[in-house]
Parts: C-alpha cells; sequence; structure tokens
C-alpha cells in the first residue's frame, strides 16, 4: 500500500474517531472534549497538508494518481456475469489532494471558531460530534474511487447536514429546515442513483475507472440517449447537494443551523460536492448532457443573485451568494472549464468561509441579531471582522488582485469560448446571465457591506418585536441575547474566532495560486488540474488519438482499468504504484505541454473539447475586461443606492412592486412546491390511505360478511331443511307409532282377530290375482 | 443439531407446563434460557456452515447431502393407500444459504421476543407457553425440506399466533385475530393441495417413490411427464404457481391481501408485532425462493413482470399510506408493507443482485423493524397512546431514545452506513439490471423518496419542535429553569431503562455493522442465491425441454 494511501485512510478515520469519542463521551470530558475535536482536525489537517505537499508541490504532475481498493462485497460466481466482486478504494490524485487540504483546513478553523461561537451551548460536546461525523463524510466523497462509495458517503453527509441544520431542533423553523434539505437532497439522489443503476447494469462495476474504460471501449449497450440520460441523472445528485435550481430551496433554509455549520457545510464544503462529483463524472457526459448542466447552472447563478439583492438577513443574503455561485461552478463545468469550475470552488470555500465565519462574529457580537437594517457602524468596533470580511467581499464580487477574480474570469472566459465554439445563438445566454449575475454579485455585496459595517448603528430602529429575535437564537441558549436598544456594547471576538478570518482571508488574495493577478493559468491550481479527455466523445475522437498526450494518459487509465474477472485474480488489497516506469515519459510530456499551453493547457483529441478549449482561450482577456466593468457597475450601483443614496432604495423597491416582491419572496419557489409536491403528496397519500381502510379492507371484510351471510344461509337451510327433514322423519315416525301403538293393546283376542283379518286379506288378494 | 434448535422451545414450554403459574419469574427465566439456548446452536451452525455449498437442489446426482448441510432425515410417516401407492412423509431438515440466513434472523429475534414479553402480568404461563410453540414452528418453517412437514409447522403457527393476539392484544384483538387466521388459513389451504398434486407428480431420483421432499420437488427432471403438476401439464401449473403465490403473498403481506397486516399489529401486544414483522412476514418471501418459485420456474419467468409492478406497488402504496397514519404503530406496520415490496421487486429482478438484496433485505427489515416496533412499544408503556401528534419534543427529555430512534428511523429510510441500505440498493440494481424490471426499478425509487418523508414527518412531530397543547405528557420547570417531564401512571425511568437497552442496543450494533460489512451474512447466501438464479434461469428450462 503507497504510504499515502495509509494517510489518506488515517485523514479519513480520524474524524469519524472524533465523532465517536465526542457522541459517547463528551459529557465527561473536560470542557466537554472541545480539545479532542480541535486536536483531531489539526492532525487531520497536517496529514492532509502533507499529502497535498507530496501530490501537487512534489510530485508537480498533472497525471499523478495512486490507487488502491478491496473487495468489499463477494457475490461469488454469478449466472450470466461470471465472479462479480464489488470493490471499494481510494483514488488520490491533484484534485483530491487539494480537496483534502481544503475541506481538513476549513473543518479546523471551523472546530477552532466553534470553541468561541458555541460556548455556553447545553448541546457543545455533540456539536463537535457532529462536526466530526461531516468531516469524515466529506472525505468519503473526496477520497471514494467508485460511484458506490461516493453514494454512501454522500448521503452520509445528507445525514450531517440534517443533524446540523437541526442543531437547535426546539425550534419549528430549524426542524422545518432539515426535513425540507434531507428530502430535496433525496429528491436528487434518486436521479444520481437511479445514474449509477444506468451505468451498472451495463458494466458489472461502480468504478469510476472501470466505467470509464469500458465507455472508451465503446461497449454502453443502451445507446446515446440512454448515456446522456445517465450524465443527467447523475448531474441529479448535484442539483440536491450543490442546490441548483430547481433543488436550490433548501439551502437558504439551512442557515437555521449553527453559522459555523452554515461556513463548513452550507457554504464551504458540502455544497460544493455536488460540483466535485460532476467533476469526476466529467469525462461520461455527452456533450447534450452538459449543456443541460450549463444551462441549469447559468440560471441558478441568475436566479439566486436577483434573490440576494433583496434579502434583510446577513445569512440569507450569503446564502443566495452561495447558490448563486455554485451556479457558477456547474456553469463552468457545463461549457466545459472543467479546471476553472474546480478552481472557483476552492478560491470560493475559502473567502465564503471566511464571510459566514465574519457573519457569524457579527451575530455573536450583535447578540444574536441577524437583520442587516438593524445593523450598521460595525467597522469601528470589529475592524478584524471589518478587514477580513471586506478582503473576502472582494474576492466575491470578482475584483481584481483576489482569488475570486481569476477563477471567475476563467469560468466566464470559458462560457465565452464554449457559446463561441456552438454555433452562439441561444449559448451565449450563458455568458450574458454569468456576466450579468457578476454585476448583481458586486451590488448585493456592496449593499451588505454598507448596511453592515458603514454608517450609523441602527440597532435602536429596530420594531420591539418579541418574535423576530433574529434567526440564530437559540432555543435553550446560555447567551444572555436580551439586550436591547443602544445600551449592548459590540465587541471584536476573541482570537479563537478571530484566527480563523485571517487565515481564509489570506487565502483570498491571489497570490496563494498564482503569480500573475491577471491570470490564474500561471498559476499551479490550472496547472495541475487539467480537463480531462472526454471518454463519450464526438465521432472522430479517435483521429489523432495516439499523437496527443492526455489520450496517451488516458490510454494508460484504461490499460490500468482491467475488466473485473481480471481483477479478482488479483490479491485483495492491491495497490497501484504512482505512475509506472513505462508511462513516466508521457508524464513529463503531458507536463511540459501543460506548462507551455497556459490557458490553452493541452490539446484534446475530442474536437469539441479542442474547440471549446481555443475559443476559451481566445475569450480571456475579454472577460476580463467585461467582467470588470459590470463589477465596477454594480459596485457603483451599490454606492449611488447605499451610500450617496441618489436613489433611494425603498421608493425604488415601491415603484417596481412586483419584481421586488417577486425577488423578495424568493422566486415564490417555495410556496410552488407548497402547493404542488408537497400538497400533493399529503393528498394522495391520504386518498390512498382511505381507499385502504374503506376499499381494500373493505372487500376483505365484505367478504368476510358475505362468508357470514352464506354461513347464515347455509346455517339456515341446515336447520330448517336439512335438520328439518331429520326431525319430518322423526316426527313421521313418532305420528305413525303413535298410531300403530294403538294396534299393541297387549290382547291375544285382538291379535288373533287382526291375524285373521290379515288372511282374509291375503287370500282375498289372491283369488283377485287368479281371477285376472 | 437443527432438532434442538426447533424443540428446544417446545421443551421449555413442557417445562413451564410444570411450573405453577404464579412463578411468573422461573416462567420468564426459563423461556429466556430457551431462547439464547436457541441462539448459541444459531451461531455453532453458523460458525459450522459450509458457504461453499449451495443448496437450493440436490448435489449431482440427486442426494441432498454435499448441497444441504445439517441435514436430518427419517421417515415419519408411512401409509400405504392401495390403488394410489404409498404416502412417505418424511422427517427431513436441512439448510443452506436461503434458510441459515432465517435462522439466525429467527434466533435473534426470539431472544428480543422474549425480553420484550417481560412486562406482560397477564397469564404469563399460557403466554410462554404459546410463545414458545410459536418460536418451534418457526423455526421449523425455515429448516423443514419435506414439503409435508413444512406444511404441518405453517398450519402449527396459526395457533398460537391467534390466541398471543386474541388474548393479549388491543382492545380490537379478537377482530384482528380472526382476520389474522382466516386470512391465513386462506392462503394455506390451496396450498394443500398443490402440494399433494406435487406429491404424486415427483418421484425421488433416489428411491423412485413419491416424494414430499422440496430438495427433489426443485428439480425438473423429477417431475413425471404426464402428472398433474408434471412439465407437460401447463394449465395446471400456472393454476398451482398462482394459489402457492397468494397462500405466499397474504404472509409478506403483498397488495391486495395486506389489510390484515396493520390490524394486527395495531392490537398485537409488543413481542408479538416483534415477532410478526421480525420473522413471519419473512416466511411469505421465504417460501417463494424455497417452493414457489423453483417448483414452478417457467411460470416464475413468465410472471417476472407482474410479481415486479405487485412489488412496486407495495413501496409506493404502503410509503403513501404510511405518510397519512396518525398512529405510530400503523405507520410502521405500513412501512413494513413498503419494505416487504422490495424483497418481492428483488425477486422479480431473477438475477443474482436481485435476490441477494431481496434476501439480504429479508434479514435487515427483520432487525430494523424490530427495533421500530420494541421503540414504538417504549413509548406506548410510558403514554399509553400512540398517536404521533400527541407528543412534540420528546428529544428534549429523553435522549436516549431519541438517539435510538433516529438510528432505527434512518435505517429504515434506506440510510447508507446501515444495513436496509445496501440490501435496498442491490434490489434496486438487481432491478435495473433486468431488462424486464428495469422500468418497474425506475417508478419504484420514488420509494426512497416517500419512505424518507414519512419517516422523517413522524421523528419532527414526536421528538423535535417543542411540546405540544395536548401533548401526552406534563411539563413542569424547576426553580432552575431546568424542564422535566413525566408521564401519568409510569413509574419506571424516563429514558430507555435497562431491559429496553439491552434489546435495543444489539440490534442497533447489527444494524449498523452489516451495513459498514455486510459479508457475514451475504458470505453465507451468495452462493445459493446464485444457485437459485441458475435453476430459475430460462436457460436451464429450454434445456430441460
Amino acid at each position: 500500500m503507497h504510504s499515502l494511501i495509509q494517510l489518506s485512510i488515517a485523514v479519513l478515520l480520524l474524524p469519524l474517531l472524533s465523532f465517536v469519542i465526542l457522541i459517547f463521551f463528551n459529557k465527561r470530558l473536560p470542557r466537554r472534549g472541545d480539545f479532542v475535536g480541535v486536536g483531531i482536525l489539526g492532525t487531520t489537517f497536517a496529514l492532509s497538508f502533507y499529502i497535498f505537499w507530496s501530490v501537487v508541490v512534489q510530485a508537480y504532475d498533472p497525471a499523478f494518481r495512486v490507487a488502491w481498493d478491496f473487495t468489499w462485497i463477494d457475490f461469488g460466481n454469478v449466472p450470466g456475469v461470471g465472479p462479480l466482486e464489488i470493490r471499494m478504494g481510494i483514488v488520490i490524485d491533484n484534485l483530491t489532494a487539494i480537496m483534502l487540504a481544503m475541506v481538513t483546513l476549513i473543518s479546523f478553523l471551523v472546530h477552532l471558531y466553534s470553541t468561541g461561537y458555541m460556548s455556553g451551548d447545553p448541546r457543545y460536546g455533540r456539536f463537535f460530534a457532529f462536526l466530526g461525523i461531516f468531516t469524515f463524510s466529506m472525505l468519503g466523497i473526496v477520497l471514494a474511487d467508485n460511484l458506490f462509495a461516493i453514494y454512501i458517503f454522500w448521503e452520509l453527509v445528507g445525514l450531517s447536514s440534517y443533524l446540523l441544520i437541526g442543531f437547535y431542533f426546539e425550534k419549528d423553523s430549524a426542524a422545518d429546515a432539515q426535513k425540507k434539505a434531507f428530502l430535496a437532497n433525496r429528491v436528487g439522489d434518486i436521479g444520481m442513483w437511479l445514474g449509477i443503476l444506468i451505468l451498472y447494469s451495463q458494466f458489472h462495476t461502480f468504478s469510476y475507472q472501470e466505467i470509464f474504460a469500458n465507455l472508451a471501449a465503446g461497449k454502453f449497450g443502451l445507446g446515446e440517449a440512454w448515456l446522456t440520460a445517465a450524465g443527467i441523472l447523475l448531474f441529479m445528485g448535484c442539483v440536491g447537494k450543490s442546490a441548483q435550481f430547481p433543488l436550490h430551496v433548501w439551502l437558504p433554509d439551512a442557515m437555521e443551523g449553527p453559522t459555523p455549520v452554515s461556513a463548513l457545510i452550507h457554504a464551504a464544503t458540502m455544497v460544493a460536492a455536488g460540483v466535485y462529483f460532476v467533476a469526476r463524472i466529467f469525462v461520461l457526459l455527452t456533450a447534450d448532457a452538459l449543456h443541460v448542466i450549463a444551462f441549469i447552472g447559468a440560471v441558478t447563478a441568475f436566479m439566486a443573485a436577483t434573490i440576494a439583492i433583496t434579502q434583510h438577513d446577513i445569512k440569507r443574503v450569503l446564502a443566495y451568494s452561495t447558490v448563486s455561485q455554485l451556479g457558477y461552478m456547474v456553469l463552468g463545468l457545463g461549457v466545459g472549464a472543467y479546471s476553472a469550475a474546480l478552481f472557483h470552488l476552492v478560491t470560493h470555500a475559502f473567502f465564503k468561509a471566511c464571510l459566514f465565519l465574519g457573519s457569524g462574529a457579527i451575530i455573536h457580537a450583535m447578540h444574536h441579531e441577524q437583520d442587516m437594517r438593524w445593523m450598521g457602524g460595525l467597522r469601528k468596533p470589529m475592524p478584524w471582522t471589518f478587514a477580513t470580511f471586506t478582503l473576502a467581499t472582494l474576492a466575491l464580487a470578482g475584483l481584481p488582485l483576489t482569488s475570486g477574480f481569476m477563477s471567475k474570469d476563467a469560468i466566464l472566459a470559458g462560457a465565452i469560448g464554449f457559446a463561441a465554439a456552438e454555433g452562439g445563438g441561444i449559448y451565449w445566454i450563458i455568458p450574458f446571465l454569468g456576466f450579468f449575475s457578476a454585476m448583481l454579485t458586486a451590488f448585493y455585496m456592496g449593499r451588505q457591506i454598507w448596511l453592515v459595517f458603514f454608517g450609523e448603528s441602527r440597532t435602536h430602529l429596530k420594531p420591539a418585536d418579541p418574535h423576530h429575535h433574529g434567526h440564530d437564537a437559540h432555543g435553550s441558549h446560555g447567551h444572555d441575547d436580551h439586550h436591547a436598544g443602544e445600551s449592548h456594547g459590540v465587541h471584536e471576538v476573541a482570537w479563537n474566532m478571530r484566527a480563523p478570518l485571517v487565515i481564509l482571508a489570506a487565502l483570498s488574495v491571489f497570490a496563494v495560486y498564482s503569480p500573475d493577478p491577471l491570470d490564474g493559468a500561471k498559476g499551479w491550481f490550472l496547472k495541475m488540474v487539467q480537463t480531462p479527455a472526454t471518454v463519450v466523445g464526438s465521432p472522430g475522437n479517435t483521429a489523432g488519438h495516439e499523437s496527443s498526450p492526455l489520450a496517451l494518459h488516458e490510454g494508460r487509465l484504461l490499460a490500468e482499468a482491467v475488466p473485473p474477472a481480471q481483477h479478482k485474480a488479483e490479491s485483495d488489497a492491491h495497490s497501484e504504484g504512482v505512475a509506472s516506469e513505462a508511462a513516466s515519459g508521457v508524464h513529463a510530456e503531458a507536463a511540459g505541454a501543460a506548462a507551455h499551453g497556459e490557458a490553452h493547457g493541452h490539446e484534446f483529441s475530442d474536437p469539441r473539447q479542442a474547440a471549446i478549449a481555443h475559443e476559451a482561450h481566445a475569450a480571456h482577456w475579454p472577460a476580463i475586461m467585461i467582467s470588470s466593468v459590470m463589477v465596477v457597475l454594480g459596485i457603483s450601483l451599490a454606492f449611488v443606492v447605499y451610500v450617496f443614496r441618489i436613489i433611494d432604495p425603498e421608493k425604488t423597491a415601491r415603484s417596481i412592486r412586483p419584481l421586488y416582491l417577486y425577488s423578495f419572496n424568493k422566486w415564490y419557489w417555495d410556496e410552488i412546491y407548497d402547493a404542488t409536491f408537497i400538497k400533493g403528496s399529503v393528498l394522495i397519500s391520504k386518498i390512498l390511505s382511505w381507499f385502504d381502510a374503506n376499499i381494500v379492507d373493505g372487500i376483505v371484510n365484505g367478504v368476510g360478511a358475505m362468508t357470514r351471510r352464506v354461513g347464515f344461509a347455509t346455517g339456515g337451510f341446515d336447520k330448517y331443511v336439512v335438520d328439518g327433514a331429520v326431525n319430518f322423519t322423526a316426527f313421521l315416525v313418532n305420528t305413525s307409532g303413535g298410531v300403530l301403538r294403538k294396534l299393541q293393546t297387549g290382547k291375544v283376542q285382538t291379535y288373533v282377530v287382526l291375524l285373521l283379518l290379515a288372511v282374509i286379506g291375503y287370500f282375498i288378494y289372491y283369488f283377485t290375482q287368479l281371477i285376472y | 443439531m437443527l432438532s434442538l434448535i426447533v424443540f428446544l422451545p417446545i421443551l421449555a414450554g413442557l417445562v413451564i407446563l410444570a411450573v405453577p403459574s404464579s412463578q411468573k419469574q422461573i416462567i420468564r427465566i426459563v423461556s429466556l434460557l430457551a431462547a439464547i439456548a436457541q441462539g448459541v446452536l444459531a451461531v455453532l451452525i453458523w460458525r459450522g456452515y459450509d458457504a461453499s455449498m449451495p443448496g437450493i437442489i440436490a448435489a449431482e446426482g440427486g442426494a441432498p447431502e454435499g448441497s444441504f448441510q445439517f441435514i436430518e432425515r427419517l421417515p415419519w410417516i408411512n401409509l400405504d393407500l392401495g390403488g394410489f401407492g404409498s404416502l412417505n412423509i418424511e422427517y427431513f431438515l436441512g439448510v443452506d444459504g436461503l434458510s441459515i440466513t432465517m435462522v439466525i434472523l429467527t434466533a435473534l429475534i426470539s431472544i428480543i421476543g422474549v425480553l420484550s414479553s417481560w412486562p406482560i402480568q397477564k397469564q404469563v404461563k399460557g403466554y410462554f407457553i404459546l410463545y414458545n410453540l410459536l418460536a418451534t414452528a418457526m423455526m421449523g418453517c425455515f429448516v423443514a425440506l419435506d414439503f409435508f412437514l413444512f406444511y404441518v409447522f405453517w398450519e402449527l403457527m396459526l395457533l398460537p399466533m391467534y390466541f398471543l393476539i386474541g388474548i393479549w392484544g388491543g382492545p380490537n384483538r379478537e377482530y384482528a385475530a380472526i382476520k389474522f387466521f382466516l386470512y391465513t388459513l386462506f392462503g394455506s389451504v390451496f396450498m394443500l393441495l398443490v402440494m399433494i398434486g406435487l406429491y404424486f407428480s415427483v418421484i425421488d431420483p433416489l428411491t423412485g417413490n413419491h416424494t414430499f421432499s422440496l430438495v427433489a420437488m426443485a428439480s425438473q427432471e423429477n417431475y413425471i411427464k404426464d402428472a398433474i403438476l408434471g412439465p407437460e401439464s401447463m394449465m395446471w401449473r400456472y393454476a398451482a404457481f398462482i394459489v402457492l403465490f397468494v397462500g405466499f403473498a397474504i404472509k409478506v403481506p403483498m397488495f391486495p391481501f395486506h389489510t390484515w397486516l396493520p390490524d394486527a399489529h395495531v392490537e398485537a401486544p409488543t413481542p408479538i408485532s416483534v415477532i410478526l414483522a421480525g420473522v413471519l412476514l419473512k416466511l411469505g418471501t421465504y417460501g417463494m425462493m424455497r417452493i414457489n418459485f423453483p417448483l414452478f420456474p417457467e411460470v416464475f419467468q413468465a410472471s417476472l413482470y407482474a410479481i415486479g409492478v405487485l412489488g412496486a406497488i407495495n413501496i409506493i402504496y404502503g410509503a403513501f399510506c404510511a405518510l397519512a397514519q396518525q398512529d405510530l404503530k400503523k405507520m410502521v406496520a405500513y412501512s413494513s408493507i413498503s419494505h416487504m415490496g422490495y424483497v418481492l421487486l428483488g425477486l422479480a429482478a431473477a438475477n443474482s443482485e436481485g435476490m441477494v438484496g431481496a434476501l439480504y433485505q429479508m434479514f435487515n427489515h427483520g432487525t430494523i423493524t424490530s427495533m421500530l416496533f420494541l421503540l414504538v412499544g417504549v413509548i406506548y408503556d410510558r403514554a399509553h397512546t400512540r398517536q404521533i401528534d400527541k407528543f412534540g419534543g420528546l428529544a428534549s427529555y429523553m435522549p436516549v431514545y431519541a438517539a435510538v430512534v433516529t438510528i432505527a428511523w434512518f435505517a429504515s429510510l434506506g440510510l447508507p452506513g446501515l444495513s436496509g441500505f445496501i440490501s435496498e440498493a442491490f434490489v434496486f440494481v438487481g432491478a435495473f439490471s433486468s431488462e424486464t424490471t428495469r422500468n418497474i426499478a425506475i417508478v419504484s425509487v420514488l420509494g426512497i423518496v416517500f419512505g424518507a418523508a414519512y419517516l422523517l414527518w413522524s421523528l419532527q412531530r414526536m421528538f423535535l419542535g417543542k411540546r405540544k397543547a395536548d401533548a401526552a405528557y406534563d411539563l413542569e420547570v424547576d426553580a432552575d429553569g431546568h424542564e422535566h417531564i413525566h408521564f401519568h401512571d409510569w413509574k419506571g425511568k424516563l429514558d430507555l431503562d435497562a431491559r429496553e437497552l439491552v434489546m435495543l442496543v444489539p440490534l442497533a450494533v447489527i444494524v449498523i455493522f452489516l451495513g459498514i460489512y455486510p459479508m457475514p451474512v451475504l458470505g453465507m447466501l451468495t452462493s445459493s442465491i446464485n444457485k437459485l438464479v441458475e435453476v430459475l434461469s430460462p436457460v436451464v428450462m429450454t434445456a430441460l425441454n
């Protein structure tokens, strides 16, 4: 077993250990065992960072890949298939290594932060336990080498999310939100599951590599439409988990969870799992499936941005901004800007975690006030929070010198390239929505910064409404959250909450990722994470297959993916080396090509992929210009409205009231779903239940009753006819006996007379017979 | 070995007969010891079981040895019927992958059932005698390899079940008991006819006589060509298949023969619900896999679509009905119907993945649903009501109970990492891989969503949020601001007590362990399932014709 594999197993299991220790023993440990969680996650991060360093920095090879698997379920010799095993395993490549480091770092920082934010909570220890099981599940998604494993961890992440959203389960809104999140995710999951089933039914394996190899070999027997369907169905999992339209409705409600949870799960990691998953299966997505993905992403990015501009709750704005940014990532994958989308995933994770933790600091300092209308002027009492929040905001808005600028532009360049390569027309909608959303993003983030940090404190303006006590108000919370008016003092948060903010803000600076602030392609990320060649490409794919380095690389992967039957013959737990000697030359070539090609990266054998890559490269500078203009427009608009107050937001809202309400009410999706699916399901269940109790069971009881009637009837027949006949016979015998008895007089004379009469009678009969 | 595991409970019953009825504790302990001894025997059988022997049909040459294990075979009843030949009934026991899975489950659930019967105070002696009779009958059904013997055990189950529901049940117990009794009897009467027909159609290749041996019946070459159920009388074979199927489907229970189940569950005392859901329902699908399908493989192949559709109806219809229930126990009963639908769907797939999923689902449904019914019993003991809306906020006051409920509920909704997921997953994998049932599988995945819906909704209404105004418990706030609750006339511990934990924790551990590493169970059954699939495959049938 490769040492990195051993380390990654430790990385995977350590957070689980934290969960087990804390769920059972938190009450017996000092400080409810928070140091266990923080300590274990610190160790996990250290190990992950070592993996990251070994893979991304030291190996510095875009084709790096280590894998290990073992037999999980052995089906034996299955008729019609042959020996069949379900294998579980781990794969580490550049993307995995980056994700490992990112997830464990943010998880560690959130653990640390929670020691401040959650202190005094009656379920303090349990909170860290839940964070542990979440981290475990998330790392499982990252490390899994097959569809079955990712589905398992996928749902476990759903469970952790369920537990953490409903952490304050006494509140009905939290209990509703957790249920909604789980069910919305399940809807997505059944699509994902069907997608997995389509692929399994063809190849009898769940392994990515084996599925890709089989697809590349053209062994998919159901035809193109089913393959596209498989891609779209698998993508449905992402629609659920990454809160894409039309299943996005759960994410804003998920803000009912404690704010550190929002930062870790509902901003940085779990919601990005959907994007990560689509990246993992990227090579099997057909062009049609990719188009669907691109449109869903664009619509999501746009819709969420339009909703974010009117929300009052500081966390809801961030939640919709998360939905919107996830839309960008999905859009990026859909248009084929694979590396850009993943780049955005990572940069977004850091700056969005920073924003959420910053908002948590504000909420904490404001005694659980979440409504931005009653904030203001926090710049002075909370300078650290202000600085870090602002830096992360700039990254989110996509201003130059930030990480978000590079990643978002790479996606938008990809979108332009896609539209150009696909022949324009309707496809221009995608970059258009992308750029427009960039402007909206700049606007709502400018609005947020201004409302929260600038101006004067508006705490005293808040109407005294006992029900409107902030969404994070804990049900049975230890905090004294009953301050009102100006009497409360707002202070900067303590070091354990400040340090995560600073680290995350630092990771939002361009220099972490690329030496050139205007071109992410010069940085390590885009060099190490490169768009893989499709295995379901358009015809002509095979032409020039040999000449392309990546195609060769793909070929090596195919060679690795031996058919299942052969697999079994190998040892139970075998480990594949970093790269076989034979292939090392290819690697060097691939790395060289990557170093040369910049945004071009490498050449694709698939003409569609090649065209998009080419156009995207050409669109790099236009994308930067347009998006910069959009961002400046957005920020200026925010200034015009909220700083100079040239436009009064309230008046504007009144004048375009229908539009405002449409945005404020989140496009009415909740109402629509409630009226259709939820009410519909409840209605169907009531109808069927009535049907069951009255019709199905009614028939049963009816048959029972009828049998009884028949029984009574036969009983009556028995009593009156059969038994009657018997009784009648008895009666006859009785009566005739009574009559005949009279003859039995006991007198000999009578008998003699009777005998005589009988003899006479006989003679009369005898003679009449003779006569005739 | 098998005789011992079958008849141990009856021996215990005989011992109890000798104990004066005032000695309740001794009666309970004798029953518990018998159940534990049964469990130990089950473990010994499990350890001694050779998973490479497939079972299902006889080994090469027609002898069950070498295919089945732990065989015990004695002539039992030999009657000379004159012109009809002779009636040879054997005492024939043995296990293969199908039955050993169920033997282990039965032994496990029997122990849980005894523990769960501890608080029963009414006529303890009579109760435990009947309980032990039931335990013997169940175990006998799973190990019998002679159809007649199987039938005897099958009918033997009815009697104790009838009285256990009818005497120790809830207010409407007599209606429920008679419904259960008549429904099952209705199914088994026809089974008797088919059994006799089969007897005169099959020849044991080793003796040359007619036989009730299920092992001989499972091989189509043992059928007499022109017999009533021989290969040429298709009409009678179809009729026999359908009659048997209905008989077993009633037990599953399959729509539309399912309505006895919610009534029986609602009225039955907790331990009997546990036995009913944990073991008895499996007899239906076990009977299909052991008798119904392998004896009539060509009819089975022709009925796959219908069986699949019925499975899908069970899954979705059961889930919708569960969603509408107000009584928690009724909801769990409908969830049973829904989950047994997965078994039917897996069987209809007629491939190894589907059938392994189906058999594994039978095992997992046994453990998970037992947990569900035990947990319903826990709250019913305390509150004397099962109305879902009469609670609210229990998670704050009964954290251990809430935690176990969460595990059980999530196991039931098929959360990965818990055993139910793996079986449901492979049912879907199998059903989707088969072209016949692919569309049915696509529709049935809706069950995943609605299953989650009713479980999460009930979880929320009972455990989350705050106490409802008309809740079945009282809330007091002491001087320190701590909240306490108590139920009327409940003197015991508020949260789970030791006995309840002893029942629930092992089940939870099994559910979690088998969800992470299913091979201890799957390893036993895969070779049998592969054999079964082979026996049922159309290839074998055409080769015979």
